[in-house]
């Protein structure tokens, strides 16, 4: 409905973009007004920051609806008009003050009219308004604030809407008897509402109209429902119709429910307006996150921003479990909605590609099962670990390399570098083509089963509390001293999806020594994983619990400094730009030499 | 009363009373919310003396979300898929007023036919034709007018002849599908008629 309006000069101003965003006044003027609100509206407090985290702010609905309140008390104090037309002409603007501003000083009436606050004057020049057919009703333009026929708000006065308010002619009396238009209800006390170009229609209609728009099509901008009128509803007009008391109880719910949900439409389009603000993508969250550092494409190819929201649990899941307790975390910068880091969104996006592209190749590395490389007997895999000993012939072997468990733990040996002498010595197309889907799967098969592992960590969960509730009855530990099983498991769970995504990383690192070394910190976390990964499975005898306690704290201790090095590291290499890639990645420099 | 059933009942009667205009509205079977509309081609169109039926389907939220329509009737038009029958026309979309009516919305897509929008196809192939050789675009218009609405056919002079040649891409510029050619040619029709 909005298209009326013709951006006559530059467009790309109309909207922002990344330069404003960083430098630009707006950003300082944001920045204070987040600080006054305190931490009433901040919904988690931060906690001491890591080297290669980011500075951010979750914010709820409230304080969104707060940001939004003092642009438009700005606009109010600048332009002399009302609220809900301040609201209307923002909107239209995609909330771009500036713009807005420049706009409405050039030419008042013609902003307002392509926002919907008046309609334009039959004699008026400028952008013509959509033609209408000879169908609907004759409309009379006026310039005022909406009112509300028949709703008992004629008490208040509107005041002028801007500063070319005219003196308006009296208004002529309604004809009788009114039939709806629309329902072609004509019950002498029906309620009929208009707004100011006075097309009367039922209230009943008008409700309708609005829930419709709001729930079936999730849209702010509602304009009369006469053929060809733009006149947009205020939020005042909107919230008359949807708030004011019915008979019918479950009707009063609904349309309850309805004004939230059109709240909840405005802060979404003030927050996708501004691209220092993120919504939280999980079900039925509200918060919104504040990450200006990672507002521009620019930011990230030396960031991941990784945040959370402040919320937690997932909408339908009962608290105590893990998913009733889940971190609202997502990625600033892109779509993935979780943890990716270590890697940039580019290098995530590119995998994710690929794995979607090549899932049919590498399905039957997910199955559950696979058979003993020894006897052949089909074994499940059931725990995160994957140190495998076959229930049958009690050969031990790695579930990802299929190798001997026993080597696993030599030097020499790698379960998670991929041997590329293979590759190189390959001399026909169709070995090298072998070659590389080998090379592939190797990284596809860590990577899917990091992610497979940390999925099983549900059931880990549960057998660990198990286990905790088990501990308290044969030792003396209190549940608070317990607790450290429960720690252990969320390490796990979280170094799972470090190694995952080291294995996308690693995949497109262009070969070299900041590759290995890469490599050897990657190689480090993941057996310290697996070290306390068994050790969590292992079964636990009463007379062990006081060692089984400081061994699993002590490992702990371990693996979350393993994964503070991988994580600290590979971002200091993007802020530093040590890392090269094998293949072109938006945002970095084109590969070296013709390696693949 | 259901409000939207109160609505369509009227709009239902109010077309049947009304004698003056050539718009019909049936019922395709018990429900009111399934209909058939239907109109005489425009006259001085390549529609002209054609019959065009109109599917109509009344959405739950209707008349607060668009009713929608699409062409039972084959139609050779810019803005009509040649093979759905899908329409593009903006009131029933984003321009959609409550206060239209089904009636209100036929008599649109009959002016439609006069005044096509090449610029904003629904079939791209038609709408090439259509800004690329209007004579002959006119031409395939008709033969369908002719085949699928019952219209008269080319007028005997002039026009019919840019299509006698005997190529065997005939069916192709005359825009008809090998399937119904070969129906009417089962019914006893020499192909050089069905495709002139
Ligand atoms: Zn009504
Ligand atoms: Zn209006
Ligand atoms: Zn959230
Ligand atoms: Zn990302
Ligand atoms: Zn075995
Ligand atoms: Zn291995």
């Amino acid at each position: 409905m909005s298209s009326d309006y013709e951006i006559s000069d530059d467009d790309e101003s109309y909207y922002y973009d990344d330069e404003d965003m960083m430098d630009g006044t707006q950003d300082d003027e944001e920045d204070i007004d987040m600080a006054d609100f305190g931490d009433d509206f901040r919904v988690a407090p931060k906690s001491k920051r890591k080297s290669y985290e980011l500075d951010y702010d979750s914010l709820t609905q409230k304080a969104v609806e707060q940001l939004m309140e003092s642009d438009v008390d700005y606009i109010c104090g600048i332009f002399g008009v009302e609220t809900s037309t301040a609201a209307l002409l923002l909107r239209h603007m995609s909330w771009n003050k500036e713009r807005l501003i420049e706009l409405y000083m050039d030419n008042p009436s013609k902003i307002l009219v392509a926002a919907g606050v008046t309609v334009e004057e039959p004699s008026a020049q400028g952008a013509a308004i959509r033609s209408h057919s000879s169908t609907s009703s004759g409309r009379r333009p006026t310039r005022s604030a909406s009112k509300l026929l028949g709703m008992g708000s004629g008490s208040k006065s509107p005041k002028p809407t801007h500063n070319l308010a005219l003196t308006k002619a009296p208004k002529p009396p309604k004809p009788i008897p009114f039939v709806c238009p629309i329902c072609y209800d004509d019950s002498p006390d029906l309620r009929q509402l208009s707004l100011d170009c006075e097309h009367c229609f039922c209230s009943g209609c008008w409700t309708a109209y609005v829930g419709s728009k709001i729930n079936d099509e999730a849209e702010h901008d509602i304009r009369c429902m006469a053929e060809g009128c733009t006149l947009a509803t205020p939020d005042t007009f909107v919230r008359a119709i949807l708030m004011s008391p019915t008979v019918d109880h479950e009707e009063q719910a609904a349309n309850a429910a309805t004004w939230a949900r059109f709240q909840e439409l405005l802060v979404r389009h003030f927050v996708a307006s501004n691209p220092n603000l993120k919504y939280c993508p999980y079900p039925s969250c509200t918060n919104t996150v504040s990450c200006p550092s990672a507002s521009s494409k620019a930011s990230l190819t030396t960031i991941v921003p990784v945040v959370s929201c402040g919320a937690r649990g997932i909408a339908g899941s009962s608290q105590g479990s893990s998913l009733g307790s889940k971190e609202h975390k997502f990625c600033f910068g892109c779509a993935i909605e979780s943890d990716h880091r270590p890697v940039v969104c580019g290098v995530a996006k590119l995998w994710l590609k690929k794995c979607r592209d090549d899932s049919e190749t590498a399905n039957w590395i997910k199955s559950n099962t696979k058979e003993c490389p020894k006897c052949m007997s089909t074994i499940e895999k059931n725990g995160g670990c994957n140190h495998m000993t076959c229930k049958k012939c009690k050969h031990d072997f790695c579930w990802v390399c299929m190798g001997p468990w026993s080597e696993h733990g030599t030097s020499w040996y790698s379960c998670n570098r991929y041997d590329e002498k293979g590759g190189s010595d390959a001399r026909d197309a169709q070995s090298r083509s072998r070659a590389s889907l080998e090379r592939y799967l190797h990284y596809y098969n860590r990577w899917a089963n990091h992610e497979q592992s940390a999925k099983l960590s549900v059931e880990l969960y549960a057998k660990t509390e198990k286990k905790m509730e088990d501990m308290q009855i044969t030792s003396s530990l209190t549940w608070i001293e317990v607790q450290f099983m429960k720690k252990a498991v969320e390490e796990v769970e979280k170094c799972r999806t470090t190694l995952k995504w080291t294995y996308a990383m690693a995949y497109y690192l262009a070969k070299g020594n900041e590759k290995e070394l890469f490599e050897d910190n990657q190689r480090d976390l993941e057996r310290a994983v697996e070290d306390l990964s068994e050790l969590l499975e292992s079964p636990i005898e009463a007379e062990n619990i006081p060692t089984m306690r400081q061994q699993v704290t002590d490992k702990t201790v371990y693996v979350q400094n393993r994964n503070e090095i991988v994580l600290a590291d590979t971002a200091a290499g993007f802020v530093e730009g040590r890392w090269k890639w094998d293949v072109q990645v938006e945002g970095f420099d084109a590969p070296e030499g013709p390696d693949y | 009363m259901d409000a939207r059933l109160r609505r369509v009942n009227k709009e239902i009667a109010d077309c049947k009373n009304d004698k003056t205009s050539n718009i019909k509205i049936e019922l395709i079977d018990e429900s009111p919310f399934h209909l058939k509309g239907s109109f005489p081609g425009p006259e001085g169109t390549p529609y002209e003396g054609g019959h065009f039926e109109v599917d109509i389907v009344i959405p739950d939220s209707y008349p607060f979300q668009p009713v929608k329509m699409k062409f039972i009737t084959k139609v050779y038009h810019p803005n009509v898929s040649s093979a759905s029958g899908a329409i593009c026309l903006d009131i029933l979309k984003d321009a959609w007023s409550p206060v239209l009516t089904l009636k209100s919305t036929l008599i649109s897509l009959q002016s439609l036919l006069c005044s096509p929008e090449p610029n904003d196809p629904q079939d791209a192939e038609v709408a090439k034709h259509y800004t690329t050789s209007k004579n002959s675009f006119d031409d395939t218009a008709i033969y369908w007018t002719q085949i699928y609405a019952g219209g008269p056919g080319p007028k005997k002079k002039g026009k019919a002849s840019v299509v006698q040649e005997s190529s065997r891409d005939e069916i192709a510029i005359a825009g008809l599908e090998r399937a119904h050619v070969e129906q009417f040619e089962a019914l006893g029709f020499e192909k050089s008629k069905v495709v002139r």
